[in-house]
């Protein structure tokens, strides 16, 4: 009978990767069985094959079917296809590898070395494998490159990681119960009420997210701008123009403002001082996940989902390192210098690459973040096997570069500070020139000199004064949220994890408490949910004790605590919540029912009605002959009988705007197979005359 | 009670929670406007309520209070 080892890789493109890397011959051969590839490779006398994951296979469920009810505290792991309709796939994947596992002589988990993976890898060992999880060894890897995998296949752990898997169950599981009680308390409350079903949702992460959201907007809508101005100057110097800025940055007072700018309207002025510093600008740190993706977000506008999924596919094509890390370490078994001479067979990264391999001794400015199981994100220096398209270009581009950048010397700059005396005023301005450009030159175009070029200058120097102005300002409300900006927020708080932040606000948008992406504004229904959390459950939206909660998940994979103990507090914290929340369900439920019948009015309104002037137009199904037709919300209060005949056919869609022709709202029709097209509703609309 | 604005219960002063709060920065910000363009509280009340940087509740609180001192001259 056949023998072999059975390696379980995370995804199909790994696990290819894998049996190619371990095969003798650089080869494998891609077997299928019901459409589940799996791949065979020969290494030395043993054979190997290689399945693959597709991502979780199981998750965590209830105990009792179809009851939907709260509270839930009994749960179990089962395969995902039994809970998820979706997942109906994953059925005979299982059964794939349950019978490769059969005549596996050696299990090897070789998922990527990271709380999720390390659970990916724990439960088909341990489910589909029976019991293989006990005797099973595991792959550590950070690059899918040949030489690393094999040197990780010749010296494998001797057993997984047990106390990582058990802090990642812990998470998954703690998860589970606040989600699944949490969210049933909402959702039974606003039905119970409006007797409308929407699905509202919260957790252990979603609920301080949206706190976040809600005190920041709260305060934007609060805020009353102040009055300040300040004065600048164009000073004319040896010919070349330069702006100069009072030196008191925020005048309180338009008196003082005022004064201050009707003595400066004089010809002339002079150099009062020059100050000349020089100072040096540290390379950048290497690449942690966040980092990354802020500045994907800055240079490209990537969100950081979008720079995920693609370093992600960067990694699995063996491009760059384990994307997925915290750390901003890279240590020298990396091997530099081959890397570096890989990159050198790139034609864009040649000439820098060269430079950094001629300049001696390589040390990267580390920073201080670490990662038990991953280096922070490096080039592996292979090429590509096939082209890259543009977004993966661009990410690809920026962790070179940034690995490059971290190995160069600080760039010396110069600063020069010049005052200058308006009639007793003093302006300044503050020049940079780039004595040394350093690390620089590895990093652009993602940094940029600045240097201003100055001409000569001396004190007592005579100037032109060629105007005066005086502005009016306020102050700023602060900045709503961006994609970006509310993930550094999310670690900042030790929210969440790097897996899971990101989907965390996906869920945040899914369930209509959050519009906008630049701009991201909480709806009346996130307004809605986050004040029932703060009244009822604050501790549930208080990045306290979701942060302590992250703390105690850590102390069990140090093995500082145990995973029942951290889930028997929890479920004594979701015991009194889940109490109050029953207590209160009537109250929760008006409160929310009503900003559901808002939203569901808000997506069926075309426009406000001309003809009562207060009404709004929406959508309405008449239930004498089913027919839909546009009608005005008066109708109902029989104060206004404005009403518009619609397409019968086809989804209907608010586009918020007006007829340029008539000023009646204008709506968008879908069928399928057919161009959308848009539609004013006035039917003696002059453009409709026209047409006729 | 429903607060003066809007529909929620009343927090203070005839305003809910977050009318309170806007009204409550309307107040402290008027010190540094007279200090810094000598103006009357009415229209101070009309320059923020016209600036757009104003959040939207105090601007609805600022248009409020417009409204009640005219009602109030008009009964006077
Ligand atoms: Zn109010």
């Amino acid at each position: 009978m056949r023998k072999y080892t059975l390696i379980i890789a995370e995804k199909p493109d790994a696990a290819s990767r894998i049996a190619t890397a371990l095969d003798d011959n650089g080869k494998t051969i891609r077997e299928n069985s019901k459409d589940v590839p799996f791949f065979v490779a020969k290494n030395g006398d043993k054979e190997i094959i290689v399945a693959s994951a597709l991502g979780h296979l199981y998750t965590v469920t209830g105990t009792k079917k179809g009851e939907w009810s709260y509270p839930v505290f009994n749960y179990q792991w089962q395969p995902r296809w039994i809970v998820e309709k979706s997942a109906s796939k994953i059925r005979v994947w299982l059964k794939v590898i349950s019978k490769l596992a059969e005549n596996a002589t050696e299990f090897v988990d070789a998922c990527d070395y990271d709380i999720e993976g390390s659970i990916i890898g724990y439960s088909i060992l341990k489910y589909a494998c029976n019991g293989k999880e006990k005797t099973a060894k595991r792959m550590k890897y950070s690059t899918l490159t040949r030489e690393e995998l094999k040197e990780s296949f010749a010296n494998l752990l001797p057993h997984l990681d047990f106390d990582l898997i058990e802090a990642g169950l812990a998470r998954h599981e703690i998860d589970w119960l606040y989600g699944i009680n949490l969210s049933r308390a909402l959702t039974l409350a606003a039905k119970n009420s409006s007797c409308r079903y929407t699905t509202l949702s919260t957790g252990r992460v979603q609920g301080p997210t949206l706190k976040y959201l809600e005190t920041r907007e709260k305060n934007i809508r609060v805020f009353v701008p102040t009055p300040f101005w300040n004065i600048t100057a164009k000073i004319s110097i040896d010919d070349h123009s330069f702006d100069f800025e009072y030196g008191k940055k925020a005048i309180e007072t338009k008196t003082e403002a005022t004064n201050i700018s009707a003595t400066c309207k004089v010809r002339e002025g002079k150099i009062d001082k020059i100050d000349i510093k020089e100072f040096q600008q540290n390379p950048p740190v290497p690449f942690d996940l966040s980092a990354l993706q802020s500045e994907a977000y800055n240079f490209f506008k990537y969100t950081p989902i979008q720079t995920s999924k693609i370093a992600q596919y960067l990694y699995v094509n063996a491009l760059i390192s384990y994307p997925r890390t915290s750390s901003q370490k890279l240590p020298p078994t990396i091997g530099y210098d081959i890397i570096l001479k890989k990159l050198c067979k790139s034609t864009l990264y040649q000439e820098l690459a060269q430079k950094l391999l001629v300049q001696g001794a390589l040390k990267p400015n580390e920073g201080t973040k670490v990662d038990p199981a991953h280096p922070a994100i490096y080039p592996t220096g292979d090429q590509p096997d096939k082209a890259l398209d543009a977004s993966e270009k661009n990410i690809y581009d920026l962790i070179v570069k940034r690995f490059l950048a971290v190995f160069g010397e600080p760039v010396l700059k110069q600063s020069v500070k010049v005052s200058v005396d308006i009639n007793q005023n003093l302006f300044f301005m503050t020049g940079y020139r780039t004595l040394k450009e350093g690390w620089m030159k590895y990093y652009k175009p993602y940094v940029h000199s600045k240097d201003v070029s100055l001409p000569k200058l001396f004190e007592g120097k005579k100037v032109t004064v060629e105007n005066v102005v005086l502005k009016d300002n306020f102050t700023k409300p602060p900045l709503r949220y961006n994609p970006r900006s509310l993930l550094k927020k999310m670690e900042k708080e030790k929210i969440g994890t790097k897996a899971t932040r990101a989907t965390v606000i996906q869920t945040l948008y899914t369930r209509k408490y959050l519009e906008g992406v630049q701009n991201m504004t909480i709806t009346d229904l996130g307004f809605g949910v986050a004040e029932v959390l703060r009244n009822y459950c604050p501790d549930v939206a208080s990045s306290e004790m979701t942060k302590k909660l992250e703390e105690k998940m850590e102390q069990i994979q140090l093995k500082q605590d145990t995973k029942q103990n951290v889930l028997t507090d929890a479920i004594k914290v979701l015991k009194t919540v889940t109490s109050t929340l029953k207590q209160n369900q009537t109250e929760i439920g008006v409160q929310l029912g009503q900003k559901i019948k808002q939203l569901q009015l808000d997506r069926q309104t075309v426009g406000n009605c001309n003809k009562c002037q207060t009404g709004k137009l929406v959508i309405i199904r008449s239930k004498k002959t089913g027919k839909r037709f546009i009608g005005c919300t008066n109708f109902f209060e029989s104060t206004c009988n404005a009403s518009f005949p619609l397409p019968q056919k086809g989804t209907i869609k608010s586009l918020s705007s007006l007829c340029k022709t008539c000023g009646y709202p204008v709506i968008k029709v879908l069928i399928s197979q057919k161009y959308p097209w848009n539609l004013c509703l006035n039917p003696n609309c002059p453009v409709k005359e026209n047409k006729k | 009670m429903s607060c003066k604005i809007c529909s929620r219960q009343v927090k203070e002063k005839g305003y809910c929670n977050r009318h309170l709060k806007a009204y409550q920065n309307i107040y402290e910000k008027f010190e540094m406007w007279k200090k810094a363009l000598e103006v009357t509280w009415m229209d101070y009340l009309s320059k923020i309520s016209k600036n757009s940087l104003t959040g939207e509740w105090a601007k609805e609180v600022a248009k409020q209070l417009i409204e009640d001192d005219r009602r109030n001259v008009k009964e006077k």
